[in-house]
C-alpha cells in the first residue's frame, strides 16, 4: 500500500512536469489497479482545444497475460464517449473515411485547401488523404464555416478518426 | 528477422500471433474494426490501426486498408491468420508487389490448391492418394458400368454442376447402378439445367485425418503427423486430437512422408493442412488449406514445436528448426472449440462476458481473448476460446479434459461447453470409436 502511494506522487509529480513542459492545459488519467489493471489519459491542450487521445505502450512485464494491460482508446472510441466541457464536441466532426495520410495541402508548398475560418460548401474538397499510392480528395459533408482542423499534415490517420469541425 | 510485423485479424488467433512475435522481439501491429476498439488483439499488441467499421468486408477484408496501415506504421510483414484473407491469392500477390512479406505461402500455390479441381489433379500428380473416379462426366450407362466395377463398390454418383446433396445417388452394388445413373441424370437435368453426372469411390463412414506439414524456402519439407477432426457439424470441426486414436506408426510414416514429399516437390513454402477422408485403411485426399488451422495447437502440445514461430522464420528466410528425425511425438492431445452458441441448437449468443474463468494446471491450455466486461460482437465468427489439453496419452488427456471443463468458467453467454461435458463422457469418445457422421446423428439423438 505505501509503496503504492509512493509511486502514486511521483507519477503526479511527473504529469505536473509534463504540464509545464509543454503547452498542454489539462491532463486527466483513470487508473485502476488490480484484476482490470486499466489506465485512461486524456490530454487537452487549450490553444487547439482539441483532445487529442495517446496510445500508451503496455509495460509488458509488469502485466498478467490475461489481463488487459492498458485501456487506450482510439480516437474512433473517444469520440464517441464525448469529451468533457474543455474539448469540442466531436460528435459531429468530419471523420475520416479510411486509413491512410492526411495531405491539407493539394501539393507540397501549395496553400492548404481549407483553414479554420473559411467558409465552404458542400463538395468542396477539404483535404487529402493518400492510401495506396492514391490521393483520394475528401469532400466536406456538409456547407459551413471550418471551426478546427484536428489532424497535422502528413499524418497518419486510422478509419473514424476526427479531422475536422464544420459548423 | 523481421522489425515489425501486421496481424491482418482478430480473436484468439491475432494474439497467438502477437505471442510468438512478442517472445521472438519482434513489434507487433493490430488491426481493428471500431467495434474491436477494445479487444484482447489490440490491447497486447504494440500498435493499432481502426481500418474500418464493423462488418468484415469493410474492415479485416478491406485490402487497401491493411495495406496501407503496413505502409503508416512501418510494418514488413503480414500475418493473415486463419478466414479472412489467409487463403487469398490476390491479396498475397498485392502484399508482394508492395514490397511486403506475405506470412505463408505464394500466391500461385493459394490459387492452385484453392481450385478443387487443380488441386485434385496437383495431388494426383504428387502421388497423394484422391478418391477415385471419371475424371470428367459419364456419357453412357455401360461407361457408368464399367467405371463402377474399376473404382468397386460401392460408388457416387454425383451431378457435375451440383451441390447440397442433389443430384447424388449411391449404388451399392451392381444391381443399383441402372438405377442410380438414370436417377442422378434426371435429378440433375431437374435441379440444375445439366444432366452431366460423374461417379466417384462413396465412403460411407469415413474419418477426417488430416496432416500438418511445413516447408521452407530452401528445399525443406516435413509433416507433423495427423490431427483427428472426425467429429463435427455441419461441416465444422467441434473436437479435434492428436494423434488420431486409429492410426499406427507405419501408416502415419507412410501418409506422412509421402505429403512431405509432395511438398518438397511443389516447393511449398510455410505451413499447411493435406486434408483425407480414412476408410478402411485407405486416405482419400479432399483438399489442401495453405495456411495455419484453428486446430494447430493439437500438433504443438504434442510435437513441442511453435508453428507460428516457425511460419515467421520461414517467411523470414530462414532454414526449418527441425528436420523429420528431430520430430517425435509424445503424449496425447484434445482441443475443444468453444463457441459462443447455446446449445442443443446452436443458436449465437454474442454479448458482455461477465466473468472469464481459465482452467490452470499441468497440461492444460487456453487460447481466448476473452476478459471480464468483453463484449462478444455479433459480426463475426462464435469461436471465443479453444481449450486444449496434453496428457501422457488419450485415457490421460481425456481425464484431464474433464477436469479442464470443471474448472473454466464463462460467465454472461451462452457457451457450447455443456457439449463437451457430456462428450467426454460418452463411451464412444472415451474408446475413439467415431466417424464424421458420429457428433450428428448424436445430437440428432439427444434431441429426441
Amino acid at each position: 500500500m505505501s509503496k503504492n502511494s509512493e509511486q502514486d506522487v511521483e507519477f503526479i509529480k511527473a504529469l505536473a512536469d509534463l504540464l509545464k513542459d509543454t503547452d498542454l492545459s489539462e491532463i486527466e488519467v483513470e487508473r485502476e489497479y488490480g484484476e482490470n489493471d486499466e489506465l485512461k489519459v486524456r490530454l487537452s491542450r487549450a490553444a487547439l482545444a482539441a483532445p487529442a487521445t495517446v496510445h500508451v505502450a503496455a509495460p509488458v512485464a509488469a502485466v498478467p497475460a490475461a489481463a488487459p494491460a492498458v485501456a487506450a482508446p482510439t480516437p474512433a472510441a473517444a469520440s464517441e464517449t464525448a469529451p468533457s466541457e474543455t474539448g469540442p464536441d466531436l460528435s459531429n466532426a468530419v471523420k475520416s473515411p479510411m486509413v491512410g495520410t492526411v495531405y491539407l495541402s493539394p501539393e507540397p508548398g501549395a496553400d492548404t485547401f481549407v483553414n479554420p475560418g473559411d467558409t465552404v460548401s458542400e463538395g468542396d474538397t477539404i483535404l487529402i488523404i493518400e492510401a495506396m499510392k492514391t490521393m483520394n480528395q475528401i469532400p466536406a459533408p456538409r456547407s459551413g464555416k471550418v471551426r478546427t482542423v484536428l489532424v497535422d499534415n502528413a499524418e497518419p490517420v486510422e478509419f473514424g478518426e476526427p479531422l475536422m469541425i464544420i459548423e | 528477422m523481421f522489425q515489425k510485423i501486421l496481424i491482418a485479424n482478430r480473436g484468439e488467433i491475432a494474439l497467438r500471433v502477437i505471442r510468438a512475435a512478442r517472445e521472438m522481439g519482434i513489434q507487433t501491429v493490430a488491426i481493428h474494426s471500431t467495434v474491436d476498439a477494445d479487444a484482447m488483439h489490440v490491447r497486447l499488441a504494440d500498435q493499432s490501426i481502426c481500418v474500418g467499421p464493423a462488418p468484415g468486408l469493410h474492415s479485416y477484408l478491406n485490402q487497401p486498408a491493411i495495406l496501407t496501415a503496413c505502409e503508416i506504421t512501418g510494418a514488413e510483414a503480414i500475418h493473415p491468420g486463419y478466414g479472412f484473407l489467409s487463403e487469398n491469392a490476390g491479396f498475397a500477390q498485392k502484399v508482394e508487389e508492395s514490397g511486403l512479406t506475405f506470412i505463408g505461402p505464394t500466391a500461385a500455390h493459394i490459387a492452385t490448391m484453392g481450385d478443387k479441381i487443380a488441386a485434385k489433379e496437383t495431388m494426383k500428380r504428387l502421388g497423394v492418394p484422391c478418391v477415385p473416379g471419371s475424371e470428367g462426366g459419364v456419357d453412357t450407362l455401360e461407361q457408368a458400368r464399367a467405371l463402377a466395377e474399376d473404382i468397386g463398390y460401392p460408388v457416387l454418383i454425383k451431378a457435375a454442376s451440383g451441390g447440397g446433396g442433389r443430384g447424388m445417388k449411391v449404388a451399392a452394388t451392381s444391381k443399383d447402378i441402372d438405377a442410380a445413373f438414370s436417377g442422378a441424370r434426371t435429378e440433375a437435368a431437374a435441379a440444375f439445367g445439366d444432366d452431366t453426372v460423374y461417379i466417384e469411390k462413396y465412403l460411407g463412414t469415413p474419418r477426417h485425418i488430416e496432416i500438418q506439414v511445413i516447408g521452407d524456402t530452401h528445399g525443406n519439407a516435413v509433416h507433423l503427423g495427423e490431427r483427428d477432426c472426425s467429429l463435427q457439424r455441419r461441416h465444422q470441426k467441434v473436437l479435434e486430437e492428436a494423434p488420431s486414436p486409429i492410426i499406427d506408426a507405419e501408416t502415419r510414416a507412410r501418409i506422412g512422408e509421402t505429403c512431405a514429399k509432395a511438398m518438397r516437390e511443389m516447393g511449398y513454402r510455410g505451413a499447411g493442412t493435406v486434408e483425407f477422408l480414412y476408410e478402411n485403411g485407405e486416405f482419400y485426399f479432399i483438399e489442401m488449406n495453405t495456411r495455419l488451422q484453428v486446430e494447430h495447437p493439437v500438433t504443438e502440445m504434442i510435437f513441442g514445436v511453435d508453428l507460428v514461430r516457425e511460419q515467421l522464420r520461414i517467411a523470414a528466410g530462414e532454414t526449418l528448426s527441425f528436420t523429420q528425425d528431430d520430430l517425435v511425438a509424445r503424449g496425447h492431445a484434445i482441443e475443444c472449440r468453444v463457441n459462443a452458441e447455446k446449445i442443443p441448437d446452436f443458436r449465437p449468443s454474442p454479448g458482455r462476458v461477465e466473468t472469464f474463468h481459465v482452467p490452470g494446471g499441468l497440461g492444460v491450455r487456453t487460447d481466448s481473448h476473452l476478459y471480464d466486461g468483453y463484449t462478444v460482437p455479433p459480426h463475426y465468427d462464435s469461436l471465443i476460446a479453444k481449450l486444449i489439453v496434453h496428457g501422457d496419452d488419450r485415457p490421460a488427456a481425456l481425464a484431464r479434459l474433464r477436469r479442464a471443463l470443471g474448472e473454466i468458467i464463462v460467465g454472461g453467454i451462452d457457451t457450447t461447453l455443456p457439449l463437451f461435458e457430456q462428450l467426454v463422457d460418452e463411451p464412444d469418445i472415451q474408446t475413439g470409436s467415431y466417424n464424421i457422421h458420429w457428433l450428428e446423428t448424436w445430437l440428432a439423438r439427444a434431441e429426441d
